[in-house]
């Protein structure tokens, strides 16, 4: 990692994240970087996903995989990490790799030859066309990097794409977030063309200990760790 | 030319006579002449209208469709149908007549595209949809007559721009067909004249204006009761109001917004002691519902029917002997139309109350009243053409046929929106069209067009032109969700866990976007019942009967026009000129002379600006008049350029008259100091780059680009029934723009939403002319304390949406929180 990167994420520490005895450093991104692994985790970068539509023929703009992969080559550049290792729904469907278009496939292949890619499949990427996978899971430092976030065991996962609506002094707000309980990480969606869904909704049922959530919101600037207390369920919840 | 014999004898035996502009339709179609007809409701329009139909087919028609109606109501084609069948069958004429909506049966529908009926009559949409079938040439070869009916009221919306292009289709298929259209009263004929004209080059547009009948008998109510200082509900005069229902027929109250509907009947309903049959109207409510009102109110069973502008237009009912508009006008011909509501017959006079809700309100009325007298217009000028549209078209134009560019290009350019259209932007849209219109070329292999080898463009693929004809169309409607009533769970014992019941019937539809802002355990006002917010289930929102003082509003979308320009200076008059006041009620007047004296009176050529402390706040209050929309725009630029200043603003709220800005500074201070120029605060220049860095962010573009995105067919429509079919997309439109706005900042579409978002809820011209007019003319005021002009927008904090940095400091106050939590443990 290079100096002036250091600095930035050791000013940040207060709002490290403590999980399964590793510290991360959660980005305004909605990445995790892991600072003893020297790894940057994502989940669901959904990537081709706008120009998957095309064959069916809704032309939308091919614009998004360029969005997320250049903000993936901007957190490898600031943390300096060595490896990405990807959550899975890498890919928004199997043939995803083919339709890459060009300018995005040779970013890609830059991208492999700075850093290791584990490349962990989703239920849109299970199998992708061409592209190297290590499956449905790795595990590192006793814990386990997965797709689906599934109980037992600690575990980081993506799948659920995890946002949260807070309400305070009046005024009310919905971002992406980083959540866990404990046992159980979700990463936020990485991918420029994904939605969100509030962790108070039917989605994360059964996925978290309510009572030990710990929260940390996405803002424009910063990443806000905020008090569980404050999460409405809000109109989608 | 003579009317046919039979016509002659059917006037006679009624004892009539042609009316003066019927027979100059009918000399116009002699000349080969097209026609505008202008001329208040209830004088016999739509009569005129197919008089030279009726008088040509009177002998043993030729098949084909001879005259083609387009109507901007379903209901009024159908109403129209039936008004023609009593001079066509009493009179013995052989003419068939049919009407054709999406209500149409579709067997009928098919059957009418090989055997049309001799008069058909439609709307808009129906047009777009019979012009890209491959036999539109057979089908409006034979057409002779074009009638559009109430074309002022289409002229101003994208449903004009999508008609044009269809009548502009018209003359190019059938170049001997001429254009009857009917308006109301509005400003500027000529430009309605010269609309009609563009497509039908070298052929003269006879404008035919009939001058109003008897002037209408208005007043404002001169209530016993304190008019409010704000507020919209107009609940002071409740009991003068149902007093004035028992003594009338039929009343229509007109209302601005769809909340003010609901909180009018709950509060008329209250008060109903006679149980008097009154009625609600407005566009939330199931279609089975307004049905059954309209129906009532056509028999004469209802004393009064609360409605909003869903009334506006439509079918006479003659029984309706008062109009009430209650709260602000916002505009002369606006008001003229809903008076002609009441008693549709030219030579008696309509009456109409007029019930201001606020102070500020008693100035509109009385401004509206005299602008109403002396009959003067203020109506919208038609629009210039939107390339979402226009992209629309396009397309169905490929679905028709294949089409030569050149030749689609002229014949686009006699639409009157689009008389300036440059062949560079044509061709942008086509490329659109068929690819995207992206910089990076993605998608020429699932181009929609492909080029052939003469030059002209087909569509790729038959699926294109069905996928088409799903998304046909300009009215996008907000996304709606059905609002069930189910069983409490009980809010108020704290208890907002456990499962939300299912069942229950229907109460209406409401806009998706209120719910995103509502929090379970929420009361508002519905179909005249207080509720509260369950939860949403299935894209359904479950509400439960609730008892609630204070129920959230519904704070539908839409309805609130903006005063009109006209109105505006009138007020700004009124208040300026202290000799009018004595026509005004004492309380407003006195409320005036107070301003005056320890004020100033805004003055129609300068901008007023207090500022003044209040509790730890500092405020700043202007009176530009301008309109809510425009003031809103103002208030944000503001907020920005105040912000640099380190003047350290919190948030603005904005009316129809004035807007606040409320911030930690000491404003009055920073000006009077030299170290804040309200020149440069409110200088043009900030509809430059403050305004980019504005739309940037802000999530009015957005709501803007979803309808310009589905209507240009980038995006589909939601059909009810197939959301769960996966064949819908579920990218959201607002992912969809932010990708495009960041990457290709100068697309198509988003100079389409750019030009909507400035003419549409920006109101950016009419910002633009006022900080013109007051440039070097801002008149600042310090006080000690707030000044009564300045009470109703303050009041309005609370009840208006605040606008401000809400969003991040929430995130911030919740950090801290659990900041200090932490430390304290």
């Amino acid at each position: 990692m290079s100096e002036g990167a250091l600095t930035t994420l050791e000013a940040d520490a207060a709002d490290r994240i403590s999980f399964g005895g590793a510290s991360f450093v959660p980005l305004v991104s909605g990445g995790l970087f892991w600072p003893d692994e020297n790894a940057l985790l994502v989940a669901d970068l959904h990537l081709v996903k706008l120009a998957s539509y095309a064959k069916r023929g809704q032309l939308l703009p091919p614009y998004d995989t360029a969005m997320t992969l250049r903000r993936l080559d901007a957190d490898l550049e600031r943390t300096g990490a060595r490896e990405l290792i990807a959550l899975g729904d890498n890919f928004h469907r199997d043939d995803g790799p083919l339709d890459l278009l060009e300018a995005d496939r040779e970013r890609l292949a830059r991208m492999a030859e700075r850093v290791k890619f584990t490349w962990v499949t989703g239920n849109h990427d299970e199998n992708p066309v061409g592209f190297a996978h290590h499956g449905v899971q790795v595990m590192r430092r006793g814990l386990t990097l997965t797709h689906h976030p599934v109980r037992g065991g600690l575990t980081i996962a993506g799948h659920l794409h995890p946002a949260a609506h807070i309400a305070i002094n009046g005024a009310s707000t919905r971002r992406r977030c980083f959540v866990h309980d404990g046992t159980v990480m979700v990463l936020p969606a990485y991918g420029s063309s994904t939605g969100a869904m509030n962790i108070l909704g039917p989605a994360f049922r059964g996925v978290f200990d309510r009572a030990r959530l710990d929260v940390r919101m996405i803002g424009r600037d910063r990443v806000y760790p905020v008090s569980p207390k404050r999460l409405i369920t809000g109109w989608d919840g | 030319m003579p009317l046919h014999p039979r016509l002659a004898q059917w006037f006679s035996e009624r004892g009539w006579s042609p009316r003066a502009h019927q027979l100059g339709v009918l000399a116009a179609d002699e000349d080969r002449a097209s026609a505008l007809v202008i001329a208040p409701t209830g004088a016999g329009k739509t009569l005129a209208g197919f008089l030279p139909t009726l008088n040509a087919l009177a002998d043993a028609p030729p098949a084909g469709l001879h005259t083609l109606y387009i109507s901007p109501l379903k209901a009024l084609a159908v109403d129209v149908a039936r008004n023609l069948e009593a001079p066509i069958s009493e009179a013995g004429l052989p003419i068939r007549v049919e009407g054709r909506t999406g209500d149409t049966p579709a067997s009928r529908r098919a059957r009418q595209r090989l055997d049309p009926p001799h008069i058909l009559l439609t709307t808009p949409e129906q047009l777009a949809l019979l012009l890209s079938h491959s036999n539109a040439p057979e089908f409006f070869g034979s057409i002779k007559r074009v009638v559009l009916d109430e074309l002022h009221s289409l002229v101003t919306s994208k449903r004009g721009e999508l008609l044009s292009l269809g009548v502009a289709r018209i003359a190019r298929l059938a170049p001997e067909m001429r254009i009857t259209a009917l308006s109301a009263t509005v400003a500027h004929p000529h430009v309605l004249r010269d609309w009609i004209a563009a497509p039908l080059p070298g052929v003269e547009a006879r404008l035919i204006a009939l001058k109003g009948g008897a002037a209408p008998d208005i007043a404002i109510l001169d209530s016993v009761e304190r008019v409010p200082w704000s507020g919209h509900s107009a609940q002071y005069a409740v009991p003068e109001l149902y007093a004035i229902i028992k003594r009338h027929r039929t009343v229509l109250l007109f209302v601005n917004t769809r909340s003010q509907a609901e909180m009018l009947f709950q509060s008329l309903w209250d008060a109903n002691e006679d149980g008097l049959p009154i009625g609600l109207h407005h566009g939330s409510l199931a279609v089975e519902q307004r049905r059954r009102v309209e129906a009532a109110m056509a028999e004469g069973r209802l004393r009064a029917v609360v409605c909003t502008s869903t009334l506006d237009l439509g079918i006479d009912w003659g029984d309706v002997d008062l109009v009430v508009q209650i709260g602000a006008p916002k505009g002369s011909s606006r008001m003229l139309q809903r008076i002609g509501r009441a008693n549709h017959r030219l030579d008696e006079p309509s009456r109409a109350l007029f019930v201001p809700s606020n102070r500020f309100e008693v100035l509109e009325c009385e401004a509206a009243l005299l602008a109403v007298k002396a009959g003067e217009q203020d109506s919208e000028d038609p629009v210039s053409g939107g390339f979402d549209v226009l992209a629309q078209h396009i397309l169905g134009m490929a679905c028709a046929d294949a089409f030569e560019p050149e030749a689609l290009y002229a014949e686009i350019r006699g639409a009157w929106p689009y008389r300036d259209l440059s062949r560079l932007d044509f061709d942008r849209v086509v490329d659109f069209v068929s690819t995207g219109g992206y910089a990076l070329r993605a998608y020429e292999r699932y181009a929609k067009l492909r080029k052939m080898p003469d030059g002209r463009f087909r569509i790729a693929h038959p699926a294109i032109a069905q996928q088409y004809r799903l998304n046909i169309g300009t009215i996008v409607e907000e996304p709606m969700v059905r609002v069930r009533l189910v069983r409490g769970r009980g809010f108020k014992s704290g208890r907002t866990t456990g499962p939300i019941g299912r069942g229950g019937r229907v109460l209406g539809e409401m806009e998706e976007y209120f719910f995103t802002t509502l929090t379970p355990g929420d009361t508002f006002l519905f179909g005249s019942e207080v509720v509260a917010f369950e939860g949403m289930v299935e894209n359904e929102a479950m509400v439960s009967r609730a008892v609630a003082k204070d129920p959230k509003i519904p704070s539908y979308m839409g309805g609130r026009f903006p005063l009109s320009t006209f109105l505006a200076e009138g007020v700004r008059r009124l208040v300026a000129t202290p000799e009018s006041w004595p026509l005004l009620p004492d309380q407003v007047a006195d409320w005036l002379r107070l301003q005056r004296d320890v004020s100033l009176l805004p003055q129609p050529d300068s901008l007023l600006v207090e500022t003044f402390p209040r509790g730890a706040q500092n405020y700043l209050v202007c009176y530009p008049f301008e309109g809510r929309l425009a003031h809103q725009t103002l208030g944000m630029l503001l907020t920005r350029r105040l912000e640099r200043a380190r003047a350290r603003p919190l948030g603005f709220v904005a009316s129809d008259y004035s807007f606040a800005i409320w911030g930690l500074a000491d404003m009055g201070g920073l000006i009077r100091t030299g170290r804040l120029s309200l020149d440069e605060l409110f200088d043009e220049d900030m509809l430059g780059d403050d305004l980019e860095a504005w739309l940037d962010e802000s999530a009015l573009m957005r709501r803007t680009f979803r309808n310009c995105a589905i209507i240009a067919g980038l995006i589909e429509r939601r059909h009810p029934g197939k959301e769960k079919t996966g064949r819908q997309i579920t990218v959201s439109s607002d992912v969809i723009y932010d990708v495009l706005y960041q990457h290709e900042p100068d697309h198509v579409l988003i100079e389409a939403t750019r030009r909507d978002a400035a003419r549409g809820l920006l109101d950016i011209e009419r910002l633009g002319d006022m900080l013109k007019r007051i440039k070097r003319h801002i008149v600042h005021k310090p006080l000690d304390r707030i000044s009564p002009l300045a009470v109703p927008i303050l009041l309005d904090i609370g009840k208006e949406p605040v606008f401000g940095e809400a969003r991040d400091s929430a995130l911030t106050a919740a950090a801290d929180e659990l900041i200090r939590e932490a430390m304290n443990r």
